[in-house]
Order: C-alpha cells, then sequence, then structure tokens
C-alpha cells in the first residue's frame, strides 16, 4: 500500500535524522523529537483535511487566516479579560463557526461556481480584516487554565495536541482508504464528469471537503492557540503556504485524484524538521533565516523527481 | 496577417456570442466606481481633491503595474504566485548592492535584472519542466523570499541618495514618474493585447491550450515570455518601491501577490483563462485602491478594508459567474 513517494520522504526523513543525529545527539533527544511533533501537530491536522479539498481538485488558501479568527474567537469567549465564559463555549463556538465558513467556502465554490482559488483568496482578506476588528489592536492575555490544557498538557506523558493531531490522522487516513466517501473523493477529484455520471454527488463531496477543512482548522487552532499565553494578531498567517507544501510535497496532485494522508503526513514532518536542522547544526545564528528558502527548494524538488520519473510520452501530454 | 487578423476578429466575435455589447463587467466596474467617487464627495468632499488623490495614487502605481503582465498571465489560464517575492528578491538585491558600494543606478538595475532573472526561472521551469504554474511559483514564491531574508539576514538597508528617491516623487503635474511607467505600460499593453498576433494567441492559448499548440501557436516561447515579464514588472515595482519609502528589506511585496491577483480578477479576467481586458484591469487596480483608501480615510480604522475588499472580490465573481450563465443562456 506504500507509494514510491512515501518510501522517498521516509528515506529522507531517516536519512536527515541519522545524519543532524551524529554531528549533534542532542538533536534526537526526547525533548527535541517531541518539540518537533508538537510544531507539526497543529499542521498534520490542518494538512489532512486540505489533503481532501486537494485530491478532489479544489484549493483552500483561506486556513491560515481562518486560524487567525478562531483564535481571536477562542481568545474573546474565555478569557477573563473579556466575556470569561466557560472553554466548552469557547471550543463549541469555534468548531461551529470553522465549519460555517468553510461551508461558505464550498457553497460558493459549488453552488456560486466560482474557483477556490478566488473564493478563498476573498475569504483570506475578509478574515484578516475581521481578526483585527475582533482584536481591537490588543493581545488576548488571560487565557483559562482549561484552554491552556489543550496548549500545552498532557495525556499519560503525551503532549494533548499530538494526540488529537494522532487520532485526527489515524481517521482521515480510514476515511480516505476504507471508506466509500474517501473513495468518492479519488474518484471526483480524478474524473468529476464520469463521477457524475456514476451517479456520485460531486457538488456534495466538494461542499463537505471545505466544511471538513473548516472544521480541522478549528481542532487546529484549539491545539495551538493556547500553546502560548497570548494571543496575538498574526496568529497563523501564512500557514496556508506551509500546508499546501507539505501537501504537495506528500505526493497530491494539484490536478486532484492522487495523493495520501500518509504522504502529507510524513512532508508535515519533514517541513516541521528543517527549522531544528538548522539550529542543531550549529550553522550560526543567521541559518534559521534560510527556513523558507529551503521549504520552497523542498516543493521544485518534489515536482522535479515527479517529473522525471514520468514516461516520456504522457509528459509531453500533460 | 490577413489571416491572422481574421482569426483574431474570429476569436473575437466567438468571445462575444454572449451578447451584443462585450464590455458590460467593464461598465459595472466603472458604474461602481463613480458610485464610489460620488458618495466620497458627499461624505468627505476633501477626499476628491485631485492634489489628495493623485498623492494617495502613489500607493498603487507598483500593484499596478504587476498586474498589466499578471492579467495576460492569467489571460493565457496560468498564475503568477511569485510577484510579491521575487519583489522582496529585487529590494534586497538593491539595497546589498548598495550598501557595497555599487552605485545606486547601477544596484537599481542589477535589482530589475534579478527579477526578470526570477521571473525567467519561474518560465523555465513551467515551460521545459512542464510544472504546473500554481505549484512553480507557490515554491518560488516561499523560494525568493526565503533567499530574501537568509541573504539580507532580515536586516534593512536605508538611507539612499535624493537623486534615487526622486525617481519615485519626481514627475509631471503630480502625476509621479512610478504613475507614468504605469500608464504608459498599460497603453502599451493594450495596443499589444488588441492590435497583435500575440494578443490573440493570447486568448486562444486561455480558451484551448492544446488546440492552440496543434493550430502553430508559439504556446511554450509566449508563456516564457509572460512569466519572465512578470519578474520584470515586479523588479521595476520593488525598484519603485525602495525609492518611495527609502528602505530596502525582506519583506517588501509581503502579500502582493494577492493584492494583484484580486484586482486582476476583480476587472474581469477569468481565472479559467480566455476572458479578460486591461481596461478591466486598470479598473480593478482603481477600484480596489479608493475602496481601501476612501475607507482608511473615512473611518481611519484600515481594518475594515481587508473586510470590504474581500467581499468585493467575492461578489464582483459571483455576479459575474451569475450573468455569464444567463448570457450563455439566452445565446
Amino acid at each position: 500500500m506504500i507509494g514510491r513517494r512515501e518510501l522517498r520522504l521516509v528515506a529522507l526523513i531517516a536519512i536527515l535524522l541519522v545524519v543532524v543525529g551524529l554531528i549533534n545527539p542532542v538533536f534526537l533527544s526526547i525533548a527535541n523529537v517531541r518539540d518537533i511533533l508538537v510544531r507539526a501537530a497543529p499542521l498534520l491536522i490542518i494538512a489532512c483535511g486540505m489533503t481532501f479539498v486537494v485530491l478532489i481538485g479544489e484549493i483552500d488558501i483561506s486556513v491560515g487566516s481562518l486560524m487567525g479568527f478562531l483564535a481571536a474567537v477562542l481568545g474573546t469567549i474565555t478569557s477573563s479579560d473579556h466575556l470569561h465564559l466557560p472553554t466548552a463555549v469557547g471550543i463549541a463556538a469555534i468548531m461551529l463557526i470553522g465549519m460555517a465558513i468553510g461551508s461558505v467556502n464550498g457553497l460558493l465554490v459549488t453552488v456560486g461556481k466560482v474557483p477556490s482559488i478566488i473564493v478563498t483568496l476573498g475569504m483570506l482578506t475578509l478574515l484578516t480584516g475581521a481578526t483585527q476588528i475582533v482584536m481591537a489592536g490588543h493581545w488576548i492575555t488571560n487565557l483559562p487554565r482549561t484552554l491552556r490544557y489543550f496548549g500545552v498538557g498532557s495525556i499519560l506523558g503525551l503532549p494533548v495536541c499530538i494526540v488529537i493531531a494522532t487520532m485526527v490522522f489515524v481517521v482521515c487516513a480510514f476515511i480516505a482508504r476504507q471508506t466509500p466517501y474517501g473513495l468518492r473523493i479519488y474518484a471526483s477529484g480524478d474524473n468529476p464528469g464520469a463521477a457524475k455520471t456514476f451517479g456520485l454527488k460531486v457538488n456534495w463531496l466538494r461542499w463537505s471537503v471545505f466544511a471538513l477543512t473548516g472544521l480541522l482548522t478549528a481542532v487546529a487552532t484549539l491545539v495551538s492557540a493556547p500553546q502560548l499565553s497570548v494571543i496575538e494578531s498574526g496568529f497563523g498567517q501564512g500557514s496556508e503556504l506551509t500546508v499546501v507544501t507539505a501537501v504537495v510535497v506528500g505526493g497530491t496532485s494539484i490536478r486532484g485524484g492522487k495523493g495520501t494522508i500518509l504522504g502529507t503526513f510524513l512532508a508535515v514532518l519533514l517541513i516541521c524538521m528543517i527549522r531544528p536542522i538548522l539550529t542543531f547544526l550549529r550553522l550560526g545564528e543567521s541559518a534559521t533565516y534560510w527556513e523558507k528558502a529551503i521549504q520552497g527548494s523542498l516543493i521544485l524538488g518534489a515536482v522535479l523527481l515527479d517529473q522525471l520519473g514520468r514516461p516520456r510520452g504522457k509528459a509531453a501530454i500533460a | 496577417m490577413n489571416e491572422v487578423t481574421q482569426t483574431r476578429s474570429n476569436l473575437s466575435n466567438s468571445k462575444r456570442v454572449a451578447g451584443a455589447f462585450p464590455y458590460w463587467h467593464e461598465t459595472a466596474l466603472l458604474v461602481l466606481l463613480v458610485a464610489l467617487m460620488t458618495t466620497a464627495h458627499v461624505l468627505s468632499p476633501d477626499f476628491l481633491d485631485p492634489g489628495t488623490q493623485l498623492e494617495l495614487l502613489t500607493h498603487v502605481y507598483e500593484a499596478g503595474i504587476i498586474a498589466l503582465p499578471m492579467t495576460l498571465i492569467i489571460i493565457t489560464g496560468g498564475i503568477d504566485l511569485s510577484v510579491g517575492s521575487t519583489m522582496a528578491l529585487s529590494a534586497v538585491t538593491l539595497g546589498l548592492a548598495f550598501r557595497a558600494g555599487i552605485p545606486v543606478f547601477v544596484a537599481a538595475i542589477l535589482c530589475v535584472v534579478v527579477g526578470t532573472a526570477a521571473g525567467a526561472l519561474n518560465g523555465f521551469f513551467i515551460t521545459r519542466v512542464k510544472v504546473h504554474p500554481l505549484l512553480v511559483t507557490l515554491a518560488t514564491l516561499a523560494a525568493y523570499s526565503g533567499i530574501a531574508e537568509g541573504v539580507s539576514k532580515a536586516a534593512p538597508v536605508s538611507g539612499f541618495p535624493a537623486n534615487f528617491l526622486a525617481l519615485s516623487s519626481g514627475g509631471i503635474d503630480g502625476v509621479t514618474i512610478p504613475g507614468i511607467i504605469w500608464i504608459v505600460s498599460a497603453v502599451l499593453t493594450t495596443v499589444l493585447v488588441i492590435r497583435t498576433p500575440f494578443g490573440t494567441y493570447l486568448y486562444a492559448m486561455g480558451y484551448n491550450e492544446v488546440a492552440s499548440r496543434l493550430s502553430g501557436v508559439p504556446v511554450q516561447r509566449i508563456k516564457y515570455a509572460l512569466y519572465t515579464l512578470a519578474g520584470t514588472a515586479s523588479g521595476l515595482a520593488a525598484m519603485l518601491f525602495v525609492a518611495r519609502r527609502n528602505t530596502a528589506k525582506a519583506d517588501v511585496g509581503n502579500g502582493m501577490e494577492l493584492d494583484v491577483i484580486a484586482m486582476v480578477v476583480l476587472g474581469g479576467t477569468s481565472i479559467f483563462g480566455g476572458r479578460g481586458t486591461i481596461i478591466g484591469t486598470v479598473l480593478g487596480v482603481l477600484l480596489i485602491h479608493e475602496t481601501r483608501e476612501f475607507v482608511s480615510w473615512q473611518t481611519n480604522r484600515s481594518e475594515l478594508n481587508s473586510i470590504f475588499i474581500g467581499a468585493l472580490l467575492i461578489i464582483a465573481v459571483l455576479l459575474n459567474r451569475v450573468f455569464a450563465n444567463q448570457n450563455s443562456r439566452t445565446a
């Protein structure tokens, strides 16, 4: 079941672990591995939803600003400086709002027939403004301890965010491979016309993956926003790029129909390893500035590999 | 040539099957713009003062310049997400070259050259390696701004000489040099699109790339040229931005790609390709600019801006779809 792309990613991650570990053994310490996983958790949660969106042939670039907006809402509802409502109310609210905004994206794409990149670009812009209004120029502090638990707490010695991300990953991987819903998403992405002819509700499926991504973005916000004691207005900004990068590097085709959740998972790990590697190689203070450049080269490398591995004739047609 | 003209008129006819008048989108934008300006005139007459308007317009010239090649790219069915990061890379080149003691105008030329090279690299990956433009430019969006950050260590360079800063302030009758560049390039691009076979090819490619290629349109060469041109425009915009702000930093052009794409799409260019005009883009640029400036002017709360612009973008494209559907039904 494991594909060539996944094997390559596993090999790359293993090589990096060994090489960097030999140069600086602290890299393999439990504390550092835990740091990497904690950083990867929220991205993985969103990337699982994004994989479905890309699989069906769409894209959602509003997830980063949705995270920021949901964090602002969550903070405003629960912080003792603001509404000071129970944590459960805040969690329920962001789940609903996340899903609602995802649904609006989905409706505009399916019923409104507006291309998803435009819909989510509009939503990105809109939510950035909405976040600034909710935050009103201040940081949100005094988050309740029950909320902080989702960011810094642990279950059986494992950080909560890692546990939740693992659950999301397993469920999504199961849905993608083992349920009719998942297979229908692959079918719709591969050939929407044929899928429609076979009676699949392609538009309903499209709508559902946007709603799912909205919901998962809310989950990601829940486990990442309370990691720090304050919520800033730039929170989440730009994470759509990291998430899309992960999905693409993980082997999901931007044209839809091809890709796996496992590939996305491995790519998220790889991307989250870049910064710690730059730090642990002791290349000097300025090394971490190169993180983004390496991320970009990763995508280029991944697509180059794909292109080289493809039979000649096929490349000419595409 | 005659044959080409024939093809073009056929093509533009086929674009017009939807209705007798093909420019309803541009008309709608113009009406919106006039409505906005009338509202502005009623609510705060100062806003319409020519001096104020010209001063505010200096904020949008860089985006306007990049929007022109972006329109051509989107007409062919492509996209370029890397224009903002190309600006960052070019600006950092300019800053570091200047700090290294290279004469500022040589550094400025270098800035445009680096932008062009960055665009050409996009073009290489898109046409030679045949990777989807969304992916290529997503990668270079991260890569170029990453290199800009890495090379400059995110430190700003400022203190440019006055004769360089004059690039953004000098001009004729209050229209600054960047404004003149924008107007001239808009006119040239319009002529290019309307009056040359090249323009016809763009629409043909966006409408059906395979058919265009089989009909002998040099599809790959045109794409290569367009992405390179977008790089040149971004380099130029970076130079003008640095001259306006007197700072070169790796965050120059941050988010520019989204701004520019919003302007082009609001201007009526279809993200699927095959449809769009330069005049529409110019109106899109002006509409977003005036909305943004007026909201800030009126409320002093710039955060309302992005809400308006996000909503405007979605509603405009939605309406466009609704009208387009109706037209095709009546046709």
